[in-house]
């Protein structure tokens, strides 16, 4: 990791000297009671007008706290809970837009980043022009957020270059203009479709800086009722939607920078005992025997044939090179831009082996330290990078290239 | 008698030969309209893509034809224009070259008959590629969801459920030609309630062991947290 860190006395800086204007905006219900006392806690510190937003809100101002709704109207209860936070987020910046705030911190429902601490974290970059967006490094245990670990991050930060390691957050902050960014709808947006906000995306398209800082909190399991297989389709789909648009812009991408991380690190210790993978290789088995006709048109030759390899391995040794996991996800990606299958198809037929992934990574992970853990998922995050010309040749000529 | 015999073996054949010498020319008519029409079908399929290309047709008709993507993802609304303008001039050529036909060979009552039976060729041809279509992909979508509930049968399933609407399909597209009568009908009928009968015994019945056992199993599971619940992925 050459992440740059910034140390905890530069960025306790000075409260900025002009009255900035800050929207609180909560993408889910909040009693304004709740939110009070960490706002006077914060006041004097920021120096700023702040503005609190959610969408049940009354109209109201106490001890110099405004309170605001904003419209909710496109987010309906069925949709998954990032979709519906993705909704929220873009409403919130609309009203940030239009109260003209300095800076947009966006926070989840359950308002875990709501304290003195950390919300300084978030909106002082912002106001002192040194970032533009700013994302939440969570505290996450070896095993946990293992979508966003083994797809997400690493596939976000091989394409468009930044090193981000939660690209789809529920909190964030950022600037005026970003706001306007993550409003203002791309030309290749379907008005139909639930569109996932990416803010790690948007922000490096538009060349803009992201900063990151370490949290020592995390949200529940938000796939909670939710099947794995509904989960990996809405959010690799939606990557995969990205990939797409920004075509142009990632093909020129080589490589990948660090962002500045503020905070201390923290690690959550998290159960290895006990964890048993021979449910996800089976997963894997079965989709290996009965798959090969959606795998088929899908994956290269000599990808099957590995497949297949693995498959025959006994449990203790079932091992995933990173190598091949990333090619299949580019693979995967490619078919999903060329439609070579239905696309509900193809994520449905991705779950199997992604729990072969897992199973993999949980019998490498399962005796590591979490530095040692997070190591591993650096490496893997290389060998996204290191394959991206794979990807390259792929997109450009599908039909020349197939090894 | 052989003479006889000879003789009038001798006039059918003449007669027969007779025959298709007045029908050839009608046949030659029918094949020259038809190639006549396949060459303007090819000539204005390369047209129309061309056209709906250079106005990126499938692009302005995105958001309405997800649905037609998912059920058939090579089928983009220029192939599908594109084909349907193809066969509707091969259909022409069709109805040109049997009046041709028709005139040529003196044979009436031949287009009035095509002409009123088209309609029904044409509706088979749509109810078998919508089958075909739904078949293929209901097959997937239960193989690949039976895969996800690790249920270890699921190719079973998925070959089950195609081949369904593979039967049901053909059932519609005879029926619609008229063809079979009412055999078609009571047919599929039978062969659809003997399939649910036999299901349903072998459930009721042959499984009645295996489905309490199963209850009993899951009942008595303790609650130890499934591998799931150590793993977070989201």
């Amino acid at each position: 990791m050459k992440e740059e860190q910034i140390h905890e006395n530069e960025q306790a800086a000075a409260p900025v000297t002009s009255r900035a204007t800050v929207l609180l905006g909560v993408t889910g219900t909040v009693d304004s009671a709740i939110v009070q006392p960490c706002l006077q806690e914060i006041g004097p510190v920021l120096n700023a007008r702040v503005i609190v937003a959610a969408p049940n809100l009354a109209e109201a101002t106490e001890n110099d706290v405004h309170f605001r709704s904003y419209p909710l109207t496109a987010g309906r209860p069925e949709n998954l809970p990032w979709v519906n936070a993705s909704f929220a987020q873009r409403a919130i910046c609309s009203l940030a837009a239009e109260v003209q705030a300095d800076v947009c911190v966006l926070l989840h429902g359950d308002l875990i980043l709501l304290n003195a601490d950390v919300l300084p974290l978030f909106i002082q970059p912002v106001l002192e022009k040194r970032c533009d967006v700013v994302l939440p490094v969570y505290a996450a245990g070896k095993f946990d957020g293992l979508l966003n670990h083994g797809i997400l991050a690493p596939l976000a930060r091989a394409l468009f270059g930044q090193r981000v390691r939660y690209p789809l957050p529920l909190d964030f902050s950022c600037s005026a203009e970003m706001c306007a960014k993550f409003t203002a709808p791309h030309p290749a947006h379907d008005p139909n479709a639930d569109e996932i906000l990416w803010p790690a995306t948007i922000a490096a398209v538009a060349g803009k800086q992201v900063c990151q800082v370490n949290v020592d909190a995390s949200h529940g399991r938000q796939t909670d009722g939710i099947e794995l297989r509904t989960a990996l389709a809405s959010l690799v789909g939606s990557a995969f939607i990205e990939m797409e648009k920004y075509a142009s812009f990632w093909q020129r991408i080589r490589g990948s920078r660090a962002t500045p991380v503020t905070g201390h690190a923290v690690k959550q210790a998290s159960e290895s005992d006990g964890i048993d993978v021979k449910p996800l290789i089976d997963s894997f088995l079965l989709g290996a025997r009965n798959l090969q006709e959606i795998w088929g048109p899908v994956l290269p030759p000599v990808t099957l044939f590995e497949l297949k390899r693995l498959s025959r391995a006994p449990l203790e040794e079932f091992r995933m090179p990173d190598e091949l996991w990333v090619r299949i996800l580019y693979d995967f990606a490619l078919a999903h831009r060329l439609r070579s299958i239905s696309r509900s198809h193809l994520l449905g037929a991705l779950t199997p082996l992604y729990l072969g992934w897992v199973a993999s990574y949980v019998q490498e992970a399962a005796n590591l330290s979490p530095f040692a853990a997070e190591q591993r998922l650096e490496q893997l995050a290389r060998a996204y990078e290191e394959n991206k010309p794979y990807l390259l040749r792929r997109w450009r000529w599908p039909d020349r290239f197939n090894p | 008698m052989w003479q006889q015999v000879e003789q009038s073996l001798h006039d059918s054949m003449w007669r027969v030969f007779n025959k298709v010498a007045q029908l050839l020319p009608g046949i030659l008519a029918f094949l020259v309209a038809l190639l006549i029409f396949l060459l303007i079908a090819w000539v204005a399929a390369v047209i129309t893509r061309r056209i709906l290309n250079a106005v990126a047709f499938d692009k302005r008709t995105m958001p309405t034809t997800n649905a037609l993507s998912e059920l058939a993802p090579r089928q983009t609304p220029t192939v599908l224009a594109t084909r349907v303008v193809f066969w509707v001039f091969v259909i022409i050529g069709v109805l040109v070259g049997v009046s041709a036909f028709e005139a040529a060979s003196a044979e009436s009552g031949i287009s009035a008959y095509v002409f009123a039976y088209l309609p029904h060729v044409i509706g088979a041809a749509v109810l078998l590629f919508l089958g075909t279509v739904i078949g293929r992909f209901l097959s997937r979508s239960v193989l690949i969801t039976a895969v996800n509930l690790n249920l270890q049968y699921a190719r079973l399933l998925a070959t089950g459920v195609r081949w369904l609407i593979y039967v049901l399909t053909a059932a519609m597209v005879l029926d619609h030609l008229s063809i079979g009568g009412d055999i078609v009908p009571l047919a599929f009928g039978i062969l659809f309630g003997g399939i649910v009968l036999a299901l349903a015994l072998a459930v009721g019945l042959g499984s009645r062991d295996l489905v309490s056992r199963s209850l009993e199993r899951e009942a008595a599971r303790p609650s130890e947290p499934p591998v799931e619940e150590k793993i977070h992925h989201f």
